[in-house]
């Protein structure tokens, strides 16, 4: 540890104080700061971004929003102009695949990003904004007068901070939102946990590799039989010289099974398709995180005397369709125009911090949580979908595919016979309106 | 090696085999500002003796943390290698018996990449 945390913190009163410097927090800091407030961001780690990890996408539009042609100034790994979708049985892949080369030009779609990196950077846009990032420095409790927040006790000497608000993006394990009351702790039901390593990859092998033009980048999202039947999904990467690859589980049906992340990772590592792709690639970084996907339903209260939740920790992912940081990115907006708003008419009591919601509701952010909130509880209760279906895929493709002394009627008929066979007409039928039902 | 064969691997490396990396190799290649003191703590070692039978943090930790120790007959927490996920204080401990806070200010995991 540096002497930097062992300094007082001697500069009196904020308008708002951030505890996070995330995605939320540092889109937060810029809305305030761009509006004139004073604004303090709390962060526990040497720099913004030192604790965070994810797979994981930066989509454009929304972070443009907060920093306007970013792709010229950010660390960005590559624009990513293909998703694929595998659904595999370990011997086999089936695969979806979208490529588009409008997302290889500006503004692009998304990019591969380090959030080491990336955060980093967005904090300097921040204090360039005139926000003050306060790092190496733990929130360790909220201060309150009654059922207000007044502001933040920090784990420095003298290190009790003062602010008419305090908005908290503290990510995955709410601890200060179930302190103030908040959050009733996130259930292991809704929690996903994420393995991923970091390889290193030459950029032209990786190119050549993933089927990709200079600069282009690829990401991959997995599901079947590498989970062990467990509702979850693998993801593969690109980055500019390295790959991310990982995998990520339902706690619970983890728990349950006494299935271990780590060997779950290294089971997909194996697979000879992904093989193929990380062969001779050598480890960088291993990390572990969270990801909370309750969606809808899991959220905490979002507000209080004195207090917004943004982002990770008000359960702002869709797990669907892997978004995160953006929903973090535009909730730390809004929460910082509810803040400034509320600057304006000086209240900060619950009622008038209700905008935030309001504002959410009104936004793809409510509004994509609200489409999928059957989505986790729908997975975990089938749990076949990871297992039956992939495998269910791949035997009629195959039959379909190779070429024998069986007729094509034959193996179409084959191929019903097969599914019959595994699964009743019932309960297909069943499966197909529950997930109808869960997805429209 | 007929494995390798069957998966078709690229010709200049043929010789590679893929790491089958412990977590200790893993943890290895991340980079640590160990605390002096443990942010992770057990609340009732009686649970982890008496009532858990599966010892299920020593599996739902990613960074293997927790360790099931024979001979003291308790569990051994290795806080240095912590990344700080949360599993063991949101379900990976079924019986809710581990207290766990973030390390201090400045210390714990620092990726490099995240």
């Amino acid at each position: 540890m540096s002497d930097l945390a062992n300094i007082p913190i001697t500069s009196g009163r904020f308008d708002a104080i951030i505890v996070g410097g995330g995605p939320a927090g540092l889109s937060a800091a810029c809305t305030l700061a761009d509006g004139g407030a004073r604004v303090a961001v709390i962060e526990r780690g040497d720099w913004p971004g030192s604790k965070n990890m994810m797979g994981g996408l930066v989509f454009s539009q929304p972070t443009a929003q907060v920093t306007p042609e970013f792709w010229k100034k950010a660390p960005l790994e590559r624009h990513i102009t293909r998703r694929e979708m595998w659904l595999t049985t370990g011997e086999s892949v089936a695969k979806a695949a979208y490529e588009s080369t409008d997302f290889g030009a500006e503004p692009y779609n998304s990019f591969s990003v380090f959030r080491s990196r990336f955060d980093k950077w967005l904090a300097g846009e921040a204090r360039a904004k005139g926000a003050l990032i306060i790092t190496e420095t733990l929130v360790e409790d909220l201060l309150m007068e009654g059922d207000r927040v007044v502001g933040v006790r920090t784990g420095r000497p003298d290190g009790d901070l003062d602010a008419d608000v305090v908005i908290l993006c503290e990510g995955v394990n709410p601890f200060l939102a179930e302190k103030a009351g908040l959050s009733k702790g996130v259930k292991p039901e809704s929690l996903a946990l994420a393995v991923k390593e970091v390889l290193a990859l030459p950029r032209e092998k990786l190119e050549d590799r993933f089927n990709l033009e200079e600069g282009n980048g690829a990401a991959y999202e997995v599901i079947g039989e590498i989970t062990g039947g467990i509702p979850g999904t693998g993801f593969i990467y690109t980055n500019r010289d390295t790959v991310s690859i990982g995998v990520g589980v339902i706690l619970k049906d983890m728990v349950d099974q006494t299935h271990e992340a780590y060997a779950l990772l290294e089971r997909f590592k194996a697979q000879p398709q992904v093989q193929r792709l990380i062969h001779g690639a050598s480890p960088r970084e291993y990390a572990a995180h969270l990801i909370p996907e309750g969606g809808y339903r899991g959220m905490p209260r979002l507000h209080g005397n004195g207090v917004l939740v943004a982002g990770d920790a008000a359960g702002m992912v869709n797990a669907v369709f892997t978004e995160g940081a953006n929903l973090a990115l535009l909730s730390g907006r809004m929460a910082g125009e509810t803040v400034l708003r509320a600057r304006a008419c000086g209240s900060f009591e619950a009622i008038t911090l209700d905008y935030y919601r309001q504002q959410l509701e009104k936004s793809i952010v409510m509004k994509d949580l609200k489409t999928f909130q059957n989505v986790t509880p729908f997975l975990s209760s089938h749990p076949h979908f990871f297992t039956m279906y992939p495998e269910l895929a791949s035997a009629a493709v195959k039959e379909l595919l190779s070429v024998d002394s069986l007729s094509k009627a034959d193996k179409m008929h084959l191929v019903i016979k097969l599914v019959r066979s595994q699964m009743p007409a019932r309960k297909l039928m069943r499966d197909l309106y529950d997930a109808w039902r869960t997805f429209s | 090696m007929s494995e390798e064969r069957k998966h078709r691997l690229p010709s200049d490396d043929r010789d590679w085999k893929p790491a089958k990396l412990s977590v200790t190799d893993k943890l290895g290649l991340t980079k640590f500002k160990p605390d002096a003191e443990s942010h992770l703590s057990i609340k009732d070692k009686e649970i982890c003796h008496e009532t858990c039978r599966r010892k299920y943090c020593t599996h739902t930790c990613p960074a293997q943390v927790y360790r099931w120790e024979e001979e003291e007959e308790s569990i051994s927490i290795a806080y240095e290698g912590c990344l700080e996920c949360g599993t063991c204080r949101s379900g990976g401990c079924p019986y809710d018996n581990i207290e766990m806070s973030y390390p201090r200010g400045g210390f714990g995991v620092q990726y490099r990449f995240g």
